[in-house]
């Protein structure tokens, strides 16, 4: 099972200083911690994708090359590409690009965007949102797997005679998940293809999560990839750490009633009965995030969010310090209790390229 | 045959409320013409002044706590639905707009209901046909053609031609719909009914 950070890249005034980081300082952070979050041997970094203020992560994959010339073993990926107002063109050859320069460690969550100005800014129109998705998505993974493509959609200008370079490392293009947190087509989506599916369930009461990812899974079944305990599922999660249960609530409560989100709504005691966020001791996120294996099964991939609403950098680190040292550890060991043999780990560029050369083996043997 | 479900939502703040009052009237008045048609009935209050709160805390956070849900669920899986709100500077109150602005798009399509409102004075009752009755054109309910407005002199109206006649003409428009159709409107589960993959990739025509 893979352990990571996701961040949304906001540019948020600290509420207890008054402190707002310069986009620099915010931007050299995000990279700090991805860099922190190898050291304490995570496995994945994905960073948000905005093209609005406060947000800073509006070319992500600039990012991930920098980061991924300075990491050696983790994940790189995404949360979320916009697949509905990015040219599809441009999302293959920019992940093409970075598979080679981070030598495959590299995967990425797309997703429809939750800023309503972002698709006329870029010429389109939100009430195609799902048909953006779907049309796009169709596109990116022929300009990955085959190397000259004719296309014409509704969206976009044709293609003659198009190549996508460079063309996906080893011939393995980027796992893809699909990452949504209402919308049915999408996990349709995402099952029909057999790819993974994140629900990012931080903001949201469980029972919708299951609801979400019991359809997928039995979708994915139903298009013959596999058991629904086989399907790659992804959750989120929010967690703020001190040793001392109400240090870590003293601690976080400004940060919480200020939070662009949720801020100035319920209080930080009903959002946590609510939703995922722990706040607390270690053991405390270990114990609710093992909980999430309840109502979502066996999972693949879980991302927490650390670094929103104002903290500083070095509270950051100091999260992720303890997820790397008290937290990950554990829940590595207490979910592969009672796991099945076959329930996969989530794909990465190794596998991929195991499984697409035995195709290949197994093609040559018949032939 | 099953009960017909009555949701009466009542935005009324003041404890008592005249808007409960208004409220209860007419549920009751549609229930005894139901009633004495044979059918068995179920009323179910949501008094929005309770869920206040939950209904703020909805606008920000995009998803509605337990308490909230419940009255969403009761509201949406209702066969029909009696509306009442106090009229505040010529418009429904902000607590009451708010309820049905956190409903999901859709949920209230086809939903036979009975719009209501108070107000200190009859200066206002227009209130109910120019604000309360677009919106629920919006939301696609099914909105019976009186609508009853109790302004603080129609309590003490004479039983034949004042407030009584309004809510006895409103609960048999009501009720009448009710009989014709008893069959309940449901909303469609977008979980279980999932448009196949292969159909979205046709809408789309692509190769």
């Amino acid at each position: 099972m893979q352990f990571g950070i996701f961040t949304v890249g906001d540019v948020t005034p600290d509420p207890t200083t008054g402190h707002t980081p310069s986009e620099r300082e915010r931007i050299k952070a995000m990279v700090a911690i991805a860099e922190k979050a190898e050291e304490v041997g995570l496995d994945v970094f994905a960073t948000g994708e905005h093209h609005n203020p406060p947000f800073v992560p509006s070319s992500p994959t600039t990012m991930l090359g920098w980061i991924a010339a300075r990491t050696e073993r983790i994940i790189l990926s995404t949360s979320t590409t916009l697949i509905t107002t990015n040219d599809p063109v441009k999302i293959a050859e920019d992940f093409a690009m970075l598979q080679h320069l981070a030598d495959g460690r590299v995967d990425v969550m797309l997703g429809r965007g939750n800023t309503g100005p972002v698709y006329p800014w870029f010429g389109k129109d939100i009430r195609d949102g799902i048909s953006l998705a779907v049309e796009n998505y169709a596109l990116l993974r022929r300009l990955w797997r085959e190397d000259v493509v004719d296309w014409e959609g509704r969206f976009r200008t044709p293609l003659q005679s198009f190549t996508s370079t460079p063309r996906p490392l080893d011939d393995v293009p980027p796992f893809v998940w699909h990452g949504s947190i209402r919308s049915p087509e999408i996990a349709e989506q995402a099952a029909y293809y057999g790819d993974g599916f994140f629900h990012n369930n931080i903001f949201w009461p469980k029972d919708h999560t299951e609801r979400m990812i019991e359809l997928y899974r039995t979708r994915y079944a139903h298009y013959g990839h596999g058991t629904p305990e086989q399907a790659i599922v992804g959750l989120g999660g929010q967690v703020f750490m001190r040793r001392n249960s109400q240090d870590a609530v003293r601690e976080f409560r400004p940060y919480f009633d200020n939070a662009p989100v949720y801020g100035h709504g319920p209080s930080l005691e009903e959002f946590t009965a609510q939703t995922p966020l722990t706040v607390g001791t270690p053991e405390q996120v270990i114990e609710k995030t093992l909980s999430f294996r309840d109502y979502a099964g066996d999972y693949q991939r879980q991302l927490f969010l650390v670094d929103h609403a104002g903290l500083p950098l070095k509270t950051v680190l100091e999260q992720i310090d303890l997820l790397g040292e008290e937290v990950v550890p554990v829940l590595r060991r207490e979910f592969a209790k009672d796991r099945p043999a076959d329930v996969p780990d989530a794909p990465d560029h190794a596998s991929l390229l195991a499984a697409s050369r035995a195709t290949a083996e197994a093609g040559s043997v018949q032939a | 045959m099953e009960a017909i479900t009555l949701a009466v939502v009542s935005a009324g703040l003041s404890q008592p409320s005249s808007t409960r009052l208004l409220a209860d009237r007419l549920g009751e008045a549609v229930r005894d013409r139901l009633v004495e048609a044979g059918r068995e009935v179920r009323i179910e209050h949501v008094e929005l002044r309770e869920l206040a709160h939950p209904i703020a805390d909805n606008l920000v956070t995009g998803f509605p706590g337990e308490a909230l849900r419940q009255a969403i669920d009761t509201v949406t899986g209702a066969d029909a639905l009696v509306a009442v709100s106090p009229i505040f500077s010529a418009s429904y109150s902000g607590l009451f707009k708010s309820f049905f602005d956190v409903l999901e798009q859709g949920a209230l399509t086809g939903k036979p209901a009975l719009l209501g409102a108070t107000g200190g004075t009859a200066r206002h009752s227009l209130a109910l046909d120019h604000a309360l009755r677009p919106l629920f054109a919006y939301l696609r309910a099914a909105v019976v053609p009186t609508a009853v407005y109790a302004a603080s002199e129609d309590w003490a109206s004479a039983e034949r031609n004042g407030l009584r006649r309004h809510i006895d003409r409103a609960a048999d428009e009501l009720a009448a719909v009710l009989l014709r159709q008893p069959a309940r409107t449901r909303r469609p589960d977008a979980f279980a009914e999932v448009v196949p993959f292969e159909q979205q990739l046709v809408a789309l025509k692509l190769p």
